[in-house]
C-alpha cells in the first residue's frame, strides 16, 4: 500500500508540473491550449532525435526544452495575437479551437516524419530503498526534478519582480497595465515558460517509460484534469491536485482497473467544474 | 445589443422579421440539396466503397446538423457528438441484440435516451451556468469517459474488438444503397427542423442569446430554457443518426464513435460550412467527405492537414467558407446591378 502511495506521488508531481504550465496560459490570458501535451511530446521527440544523434543526453535534454519553449514563443507571437485582441467568450472559443488545431498540426508532422520514433531515457542504478519501498532511480530522479521545478516557480512567483508582474496580470489585466506591466511581454515569458515545463514533463516521464508521437492528447487531457481540478489559474492548485490525483491513480489503477482510473480522473474534473468551477484552492474569480 | 432589438422586435410587431424569407425560399435550397444529393446513388450504387464513403458524408452531415443546432444556434460547445452518437449506437445495438427489441422500437429508445444524456449536460452547463470553456471541459470529460467506458465494459461492448449488430441486417438497412436514402431522408428532415426552428420564435430566441444573452434575458427570453431545448433537439438527431448507422453497417467499435474521429471532423466541416447557417454543415460535410476520400493514403499527414484547415478557417474566415464566399457573389452581384442602374440612368438622361 505505501509502495503505491508512493508511485501515486511520483506521478502526481508529474501530474502537476503537467497542469502548471496549462494552468498559468489559461490564467494570464484565457487561452485553453489543448496542445499542452503535443508541445511536451515535441520537445521529447527533439531530445531523441538529439541522442540519436551522439550529443550527449544532458545536453540533448537541453535542447529539447529549448524547442518546445521556442515553438510556444513562436505560437504566442504569431497565431495568438488575433486572439489576444479579442476579448470575452470569443477570445476563449477562438483560443480553444485553434490550439486544438495546433494540436493536430504538430502530432501530424511529427507522426509523418518521425513515426516510430521515442523517447525513453534508462537511468542507471539499481532500486534505492525509501523508507523501506525500493524505489526505482529513473522514478526518483523525475520526482527530483518536479519537486526542483515546483521549488523554482515558487521563488519565481513570490519573489521576483517578473514573478510577480505576472501574477498581477493572472489577477487583473488591466490593473497591471496601468501600473506599467506588459501583458504582451508577460504572456510571451510566461507561454515560453509553459512550453518548457511541458518538455520537461515528457522527459521526466520518459524515465518510467517510454514516450511516443502519440502520448501528445493523453498529456493534453491530464493537464486539462489536472489544471480543472487545481482551478485554472492557480499554480499552488496546480500541484495540489496534481499530487491527490495521482495517488487516486495509482489506488484505482492498482485495486480496480485502468479503464475505470481514467473515469475517476474525468469524473474528478467534471464535479469539480460543476460542484466548485473555482477549483481546490482557487479563489473565486468572476 | 442586436439581439435585444431583434428580440423586442417580436415583442412589438409580432411579424416574421425583415430577415425572413417566403416559405418557398426557405425551403428552397433543402429540396434542390436533397435532390441532388439523391443522384449520387446513380452513379456510384455499384460500388460498395464508393457507397460507404457516401453513406459516412450523410453521417457527419446528420452529425453536423445537430452540432450546429446546439452550438451553432445557442453557443453551447458540446465536445461529445462523437459519444452521444455512440449512446444512440451501442443503446439501439444493445436493445435490439441483448434485449430483443424489434428495430422500431430500439431506434427510438435509443434516440431518447441520446437526447436524455445530451439534455442533461445541457441542464447541468446551464444550470451551473458554465461558460464556454468549461461547457467544453465537461462535455469533453463526457466524451472521454463514455469512450473508456466502451473500452472497460467488455461483457456488453466487447472492447476493442467491436460489435457485430444482427438486428436490421435482413431489413432495408442491411442492403447496399437504402441505407443512404434513409440517412439522406433524416438529414432532409434535420434541415426542415432547423429551417422551421429558424423561423420560428425559438429561431428569434435562439438567435438574441447567442449574440447577447444579458440582453435577451432582459427581453423576457428565457436563456436556460432555449439552451437546453437546443440540447435535448440535437443530441436526438446525434443519437439518432448514430443508431441508424450502427445498423446499416452491422457492426460497431469504440473507434466509430471516438473523439478524434467524430468531432474533430464535425468541427472542420462546420468551420468549412459556417456555423449557425442552413445549409453550411451539409456543405461542409461534402466537402470534407471528398477530401478525406482525397487523403486516404496517408493517416499521419491528413491529420495535419487537418489541424491547419481549423486553424486556417477559424482564424482568416471565422463565419466559414461558404458563407464568405456566398455574400462575395452576391456583393458583387449588387455592385453590378447597381452600376447598370447607374448606366441606365445616364444614358436615359
Amino acid at each position: 500500500m505505501r509502495a503505491v502511495v508512493f508511485d501515486g506521488i511520483v506521478l502526481g508531481l508529474q501530474f502537476g508540473l503537467l497542469g502548471v504550465g496549462l494552468t498559468l496560459v489559461y490564467g494570464l490570458g484565457g487561452v485553453l491550449n489543448l496542445a499542452h501535451g503535443q508541445i511536451a511530446v515535441l520537445g521529447a521527440i527533439v531530445t531523441a532525435l538529439r541522442i540519436d544523434a551522439g550529443t550527449p543526453t544532458v545536453l540533448a535534454v537541453l535542447i529539447g526544452l529549448a524547442a518546445a519553449g521556442a515553438v510556444a514563443l513562436l505560437l504566442d507571437v504569431t497565431l495568438l495575437v488575433p486572439v489576444f485582441r479579442r476579448t470575452g467568450e470569443s477570445r476563449v472559443l477562438l483560443g480553444l479551437l485553434l490550439m486544438l488545431g495546433v494540436g493536430f498540426i504538430i502530432e501530424g508532422v511529427l507522426g509523418w516524419r518521425y513515426p516510430i520514433e521515442a523517447l525513453s531515457l534508462r537511468i542507471g542504478g539499481g532500486p534505492i530503498d525509501v523508507l523501506g519501498v525500493a524505489m526505482r532511480s529513473g522514478a526518483l530522479l523525475a520526482s527530483a526534478i518536479a519537486l526542483g521545478a515546483a521549488a523554482g516557480l515558487v521563488v519565481f512567483f513570490r519573489f521576483t519582480a517578473f514573478g510577480k508582474a505576472v501574477r498581477s496580470v493572472i489577477q487583473d489585466e488591466t490593473g497591471a497595465q496601468l501600473c506599467g506591466v506588459s501583458p504582451a511581454t508577460v504572456r510571451a515569458v510566461v507561454l515560453t515558460l509553459s512550453g518548457v515545463l511541458a518538455a520537461l514533463v515528457a522527459v521526466t516521464r520518459s524515465m518510467t517509460g517510454p514516450v511516443n508521437v502519440h502520448a501528445g492528447v493523453d498529456l493534453t487531457i491530464l493537464a486539462l484534469i489536472v489544471a480543472v481540478v487545481g482551478g485554472l489559474g492557480s499554480v499552488a492548485g496546480a500541484f495540489a491536485a496534481g499530487v491527490l490525483l495521482g495517488i487516486v491513480n495509482t489506488i484505482s489503477a492498482h485495486f480496480i482497473g485502468s479503464y475505470i482510473t481514467t473515469i475517476v480522473l474525468l469524473g474528478a474534473a467534471a464535479v469539480t467544474i460543476v460542484a466548485r468551477p473555482a477549483g481546490l484552492l482557487g479563489k473565486g474569480r468572476e | 445589443m442586436d439581439g435585444a432589438r431583434r428580440a423586442s422586435r417580436i415583442r412589438h410587431t409580432g411579424l416574421r422579421g425583415p430577415g425572413t424569407p417566403g416559405l418557398a425560399r426557405a425551403y428552397a435550397p433543402i429540396v434542390i440539396a436533397g435532390a441532388l444529393a439523391a443522384l449520387l446513388p446513380l452513379r456510384y450504387g455499384d460500388s460498395r466503397t464508393m457507397m460507404g464513403v457516401i453513406v459516412g458524408g450523410a453521417l457527419f452531415a446528420a452529425y453536423a446538423i445537430g452540432f450546429n443546432v446546439i452550438f451553432g444556434s445557442t453557443g453551447q460547445l458540446f465536445l461529445c457528438v462523437g459519444a452521444l452518437a455512440g449512446v444512440g449506437g451501442y443503446s439501439s445495438a444493445l436493445l435490439s441484440d441483448r434485449a430483443g427489441l424489434p428495430l422500431l422500437v430500439a431506434i427510438p429508445l435509443a434516440c431518447l435516451i441520446a437526447a436524455g444524456v445530451g439534455g442533461l449536460l445541457s441542464w447541468i452547463a446551464v444550470s451551473r451556468s458554465l461558460g464556454v470553456i468549461f461547457t467544453g471541459i465537461v462535455t469533453l470529460a463526457f466524451s472521454l469517459a463514455f469512450h473508456n467506458l466502451l473500452l472497460g465494459r467488455r461483457d456488453l461492448t466487447r472492447g476493442e474488438t467491436g460489435l457485430t449488430i444482427d438486428a436490421g441486417e435482413d431489413t432495408i438497412l442491411g442492403d447496399l444503397v437504402p441505407p443512404y436514402y434513409v440517412l439522406l431522408g433524416v438529414v432532409v428532415i434535420y434541415l426542415v427542423v432547423y429551417r422551421g426552428l429558424q423561423r420560428s420564435r425559438t429561431g428569434w430566441a435562439f438567435r438574441a442569446l447567442r449574440d447577447d444573452e444579458v440582453a435577451a434575458e432582459l427581453t423576457g427570453v428565457d436563456v436556460k430554457r432555449y439552451r437546453v431545448l437546443a440540447g435535448l433537439a440535437g443530441s436526438a438527431m446525434i443519437g439518432l443518426a448514430g443508431a441508424l448507422y450502427a445498423h446499416s453497417e452491422g457492426f460497431i467499435s469504440p473507434t466509430t464513435y471516438e473523439f478524434g474521429h467524430v468531432d474533430v471532423s464535425v468541427l472542420v466541416m462546420l468551420a468549412f460550412g459556417g456555423l449557425g447557417s442552413l445549409l453550411g454543415p451539409v456543405i461542409g460535410a461534402g466537402v470534407f467527405t471528398i477530401l478525406d476520400e482525397w487523403l486516404v493514403w496517408s493517416n499521419e499527414y491528413r491529420l495535419m492537414i487537418y489541424g491547419a484547415v481549423v486553424v486556417a478557417l477559424f482564424l482568416g474566415l471565422p463565419r466559414g467558407v461558404a458563407p464568405t464566399v456566398v455574400s462575395l457573389v452576391k456583393r458583387r452581384r449588387e455592385r453590378d446591378r447597381g452600376e447598370s442602374n447607374v448606366s441606365g440612368k445616364r444614358a436615359s438622361r
